[in-house]
């Protein structure tokens, strides 16, 4: 319902915004990704901010409102991920694709990532999106929770389970490369701080 | 062109300019912001000035001693107490109002950012990193900033401006600078994007900014940091968003290969 009421009225900020992000309320891959988004839930592994999008989603199903886009930025990684195999692969990236590149050179980036979408990843303009629960100007905290959330999902789902991915991805862009490696370190030696 | 008509040119002005009063030009709505600011106090400043300055001149005219040399003795007004009590209560009103909008609007991260640059201060240089981009922990690309020393520049640059490894981002894209400090507290600062961030240690401190030309965009660190304060520049480079792809690109691929003929060899 919300997937198909946001796409028809865009929130304030999206209505301001270039042309290409619009696309991101694109209906097409979302009903993948909301059964997505449920799997984790029931294996109780993810943390609080996948289950509370979904929750804020099922409530506020019609009006838009801020976590309407947050959702719909929080919700496209599983997606993505969902289809490694590469039958279904290049239809969905090409069309993430689209959305994250600018109009200009979508149709070169299109066939690029149809071709090769694992090869090519430093193309695609993306990063972890903006949080909800770290609205402030400090974001140490968003790093820490990002690198703690991946190890908490690699020890959940074992090693290099696909939808870790994304945090990976997360802390990665988040954290200064000093820091992961400090961290690494830490956990290596048993003294990291955080809740593994 | 004879160099008394080149205040007719319109290229912007993205870096300092010797004797410079005024700002560098708007690359961002923030620092687009923050001069219609600046133009808005101004006006309550100037109505201000002319008016005290007026009160003033005319108080020291016609109570002078020579003039007047037993001053009148009015020690009570009514209106005039309720008058100058209430307008000087008003007009701060009218300046915080658009001063907080544009305080709040500054901090709001509106969109999703579609890149993240992480600046690290460093004493005395700038580290990037692009890590968007990594598939492991390994950084693919990260790259330092030193200034180019005085004796090294070419004509044309600036001195104690130029850098050099320009920090590229992609124009008309909301970016994410996370910045931060390795050592001591540094400043990320660019005039013209209208950004001037603390580096604190062990923080990471967020901007967000969506530079709307292309251009080249020069800043200098703004907390003292170290003897070499003010060696440590800031350059900033927009390009159009298809190049920076390619940018990107071939700058990762020579590492990540480098990378692997490494691993090779051992």
């Amino acid at each position: 319902m919300a997937e198909a009421a946001s796409p028809n009225s865009p929130s304030l900020a999206e209505q301001y915004f270039v042309k290409e992000k619009e696309e991101k309320t694109d209906a097409g891959p979302k009903p993948t990704e909301f059964k997505e988004v449920e799997n984790p839930k029931e294996a109780a592994t993810q943390e609080a901010a996948v289950e509370k999008t979904v929750e804020a989603v099922d409530e506020k199903a019609v009006e838009e409102t801020p976590t309407a886009s947050e959702e719909s930025s929080e919700a496209t990684p599983p997606a993505e991920e969902q289809s490694t195999d590469p039958t279904s692969d290049a239809p969905e990236v090409s069309s993430d694709a689209v959305t994250e590149q600018s109009s200009g050179n979508t149709e070169e980036e299109n066939v690029g990532d149809q071709v090769s979408a694992q090869e090519t990843p430093e193309i695609k303009l993306e990063t972890a999106p903006a949080d909800f629960r770290f609205p402030t100007t400090n974001q140490s905290r968003h790093c820490f929770t990002r690198y703690v959330e991946y190890h908490r999902c690699v020890a959940a789902k074992g090693d290099g389970a696909p939808e870790c991915d994304k945090f990976a991805k997360y802390y990665r862009s988040l954290c200064p490369g000093e820091w992961v490696d400090r961290w690494n370190e830490q956990r290596e030696n048993g003294t990291f701080p955080g809740p593994l | 062109m004879k160099s008394k008509w080149l205040f007719l040119t319109i290229a912007p002005c993205d870096a300092a300019e010797p004797w410079q009063l005024g700002f560098q030009d708007a690359a961002t709505p923030m620092m687009q912001g923050i001069i219609d600011l600046h133009h808005d106090i101004f006006f309550f400043l100037i109505l201000i000035l002319v008016f005290v300055s007026r009160i003033l001149v005319r108080a020291l005219w016609h109570f002078h001693y020579p003039k007047n040399p037993i001053p009148q003795r009015i020690v009570h007004g009514t209106t005039i107490e309720i008058l100058r009590t209430i307008f000087p209560s008003i007009i701060p009103m009218f300046i915080a109002i658009p001063s907080f909008a544009l305080l709040y609007s500054m901090d709001e991260v509106v969109v999703d950012p579609a890149i993240t640059i992480k600046a690290i201060g460093h004493q005395w240089y700038r580290t990037y990193e692009y890590s968007d981009y990594n598939s492991s922990d390994e950084q693919s690309l990260t790259f330092d900033s030193y200034t180019i020393p005085e004796d090294d520049l070419e004509l044309g640059q600036s001195r104690l401006l130029e850098v050099d490894n320009r920090v590229v981002v992609p124009a008309k894209t909301h970016l994410r600078i996370i910045v931060t400090p390795a050592d001591v507290p540094h400043s990320w600062a660019v005039p013209s994007l209208g950004v001037k961030c603390d580096a604190v240690p062990g923080r990471l401190n967020q901007i967000s900014i969506s530079v709307q030309r292309e251009g080249v965009y020069y800043g200098q660190c703004s907390e003292i940091c170290g003897t070499n304060h003010a060696f440590t520049p800031i350059v900033v480079e927009a390009v159009p968003s298809k190049d920076y792809g390619s940018r990107v690109s071939n700058q990762l691929i020579p590492q990540t290969t480098g990378e692997a003929e490494a691993e090779m060899k051992e």
